[in-house]
């Protein structure tokens, strides 16, 4: 049989792997590296799992406040056409 | 021996060859060796075969040319502009792989000129020829805009010149009042500060900070970029920005000023790309984000930081070249880079997705790609001078950026958790997994080993780096705390990531105001002053005329004249049946106009000749007095 050179991209590997990277990053961070290995300038950077809520709530605020501000900047496509048409 | 050849006149001129090979085979050959040819010129620069290269800052000055009262530097070669030189080249040969199918020589010629300019803003020893060769890099993306033909294209080729004249301009001010106040053209570090007498630094520093598109004057970027031709904008994203970041470094580092403007210009931009629908649009906004590193770098301005700043200029050529490819590969093989209309394309052209993943991991800074190494490079310096916002910024700089080139961009170009793309545009593609030509991925391929191999081998780059480089990046705390980042802001990306798909809109960005000023100013020009030329254009050709019928027979025009102005008046006074008559006298006297001339006597003859002369004396001597 021949086999079909057009695949889909490889979902479930990624997922298992994703999830294997979640779960180590979340247990080892207060468990061992902030208490023996890590090394930071700001004593913010030591909170446990900082840069696990920074990404986190960095990603959700950047999306939210730029649709806040998508409001009142979003035009049509051809915005400048038309408004030289006009 | 040759003293020196410039790596940027090879290319320079080199590249008014090519439209005159008329075998393609040999032309393309010739296309692919001229950027070779500069970089064995480089390699042979830093072996030191023309003369060894002294240490930082120490600088090699060759070919000095006496211009005036003043004396040109073309070659002013010291560690920062060899490692420039190398990565320019090195971006140039595999962008001319990329661009191998455009069949327009004069876009090559143009893209030829843009790299051989770029070369020469970096090798300048002195102002004038830096802002010589500034003046050829703001003219050859204009015709690189100009040859994609669209109207919208040729519309943002004029905004390209017009942003970087006024640069330009600027830049120039600022030389000619340094020149005045100090005597001296040589490139140098220039003080910088607020109030009159810096106010030369001041423009230069503005042109400078418009050229590296820092907020709120990055606008031309994103405007342009993404109107270029597919290959033409690969070129786009290199020089322009990262030579006006080497022509900060020269002058103004440590400037305060700039670390907060790039840390802002960083998280800026990344507002402005969640809301885009363009691919090349979103790239670009990464260009500006990125260039804010850069900048935040020369304003922090320790060695770290510039260290910093050249090497994240010179990754960010290598992985954003890489990124914008991918996206031109999307434009060619669909006809679009609208997130709206794509999706699915996965299965099609999945080695372009996957040499587009290099670059979006190396922008994101993932450890082992280029952009880790450079990036926190800068991020580390912000820390060791204690400044929590600046490294605040930054870092978060480094979520979005990730959520836009990382996920954004090919979950909306590539898959969309689709299987097939729209029906338009499978209509496009050929049922094999290479859609796209081989010669773009090659292209793309070269990048894409660069940005893994510097980032596997940072000392490659670090060595030839002016500072001394006493930084290891690899340590677990900052792997750790990226890794960690960013599965995080893949939660982040995968709830809210409905409200990160593509719609067909134009998002405004801080350029309205010119744009909408222009239009005004057009408008203006057009409407009310165009009324106002045309009503002084009659009145005069009015008299013009009037003079020409009065000089045909001067005493019966008077008479008419005479008798027209009492008609008018007897109309007013008397009974209409009189005035009828006179009018049609009038009339009649009018038609036979100008009739017989008066004879005039010889001697009235010499009369009214001496009484023009007398005329004329008048004038004169009214006129000399």
């Amino acid at each position: 049989m021949k086999m079909n050179p057009l695949r889909h991209y490889p979902k479930k590997f990624f997922w298992i792997v994703y999830f294997i990277g979640l779960g180590l990053s979340l247990v080892l961070d207060p468990l061992w590296l902030h208490s023996h290995v890590l090394h930071y300038h700001f004593p913010l950077q030591y909170l446990p799992e900082f840069f696990a809520i920074f990404g986190l709530f960095g990603c959700m605020l950047l999306i939210l406040i730029a649709k806040g501000m998508g409001l009142f900047i979003v035009r049509g496509e051809d915005y400048y056409e038309r408004e030289s048409r006009r | 021996m040759v003293e020196w050849i410039h790596p940027g006149m090879v290319v320079f001129l080199g590249a008014f060859l090519i439209p005159f090979i008329t075998r393609r085979k040999v032309k393309l050959a010739y296309f692919l060796f001229l950027p070779i040819a500069g970089l064995t010129l480089v390699v042979l620069m830093s072996m030191g075969t023309f003369s060894p290269i002294p240490s930082w800052p120490g600088s090699l000055q060759k070919w000095q040319i006496r211009f005036l009262d003043y004396t040109l530097v073309l070659g002013k070669i010291d560690k920062m502009s060899l490692i420039f030189a190398y990565i320019y080249l090195i971006a140039a040969f595999c962008m001319n792989l990329y661009a191998l199918h455009v069949k327009n020589d004069w876009e090559h010629v143009a893209a030829m000129i843009y790299v051989g300019s770029a070369l020469g803003a970096i090798f300048a020893g002195d102002f004038f020829t830096l802002f010589f060769f500034l003046e050829m890099m703001s003219w050859a993306p204009v015709f690189l805009l100009w040859f994609r033909g669209t109207k919208k294209s040729t519309g943002a080729a004029i905004r390209y010149a017009l942003w970087h004249h006024f640069s330009g301009a600027c830049i120039l001010a600022g030389i000619v009042i340094h020149l005045h106040r100090t005597g001296s053209i040589e490139l140098s570090r220039l003080p910088w500060g607020w109030g009159g007498e810096y106010l030369g630094y001041n423009l230069m520093l503005l042109g400078f900070i418009i050229n590296a598109a820092t907020t709120p004057f990055h606008s031309w970027l994103s405007d342009t970029y993404s109107e270029a031709t597919p290959s033409g904008s690969i070129y786009m994203t290199a020089y322009t920005t990262k030579t006006a970041i080497f022509c900060l470094i020269r002058t103004f580092p440590g400037v305060p000023l700039l670390m907060w403007m790039g840390a802002i210009q960083a998280v800026f931009a990344l507002f402005m790309a969640v809301l885009e629908n363009d691919g090349r649009r979103l790239c670009s906004y990464h260009i500006i984000s990125q260039i804010g590193y850069m900048v935040a770098g020369v304003g922090i301005g320790t060695e770290m930081a510039i260290n910093g700043a050249i090497s994240h200029a010179l990754c960010h050529i290598i992985y954003n070249a890489l990124l914008y490819m991918g996206a031109g590969c999307v434009l060619v093989v669909a006809g679009t880079a609208k997130f709206d209309r794509l999706g699915g394309l996965y299965k099609y052209m999945p080695i372009s997705f996957w040499l587009y993943m290099v670059g979006g991991f190396s922008i994101s800074g993932f450890p082992l790609f280029n952009g880790f190494i450079s990036k926190v490079m800068t991020i580390e310096a912000a820390e060791l001078i204690h400044n929590a916002p600046i490294y605040l910024l930054l870092e978060g700089a480094t979520v979005g950026t990730f959520l836009h080139t990382g996920l954004k961009l090919p979950w909306n170009m590539w898959l969309q958790g689709k299987d097939e793309p729209p029906p338009e545009i499978r209509a496009k593609l050929k049922d094999s997994p290479v859609n796209t030509p081989l010669h773009m991925l090659l292209g793309m391929g070269i990048l894409a080993f660069f940005c893994i191999f510097m980032g596997v081998y940072p000392q490659v780059l670090y060595d030839r780096l002016p500072y001394p480089v006493m930084f290891i990046p690899f340590t677990t705390t900052r792997v750790f705390s990226i890794m960690q980042m960013f599965i995080f802001t893949f939660i982040g990306f995968w709830f809210l990531r409905g409200l990160v798909t593509g719609h067909p809109t134009y998002t405004l960005d801080t350029d309205w105001p010119v744009r909408m000023a222009g239009r005004k100013l057009v408008w203006f020009c057009e409407k009310p002053l165009m009324a106002f030329a045309n009503f002084v254009d009659g009145k005069v050709m009015d008299l013009v005329d009037f003079l020409t019928w009065f000089s045909q027979n001067p005493a019966v025009a008077l008479s008419i004249k005479k008798e027209e102005w009492r008609l008018r008046a007897k109309s007013l006074l008397t009974n209409p049946a009189g005035v009828e008559k006179h009018r049609t006298d009038l009339e009649r006297k009018k038609r036979a106009y100008p009739g017989e001339l008066p004879k005039l006597t010889l001697g009235a003859s010499l009369l009214l000749i001496l009484l023009a002369f007398l005329l004329y004396l008048i004038i004169y001597l009214l006129g000399a007095g």
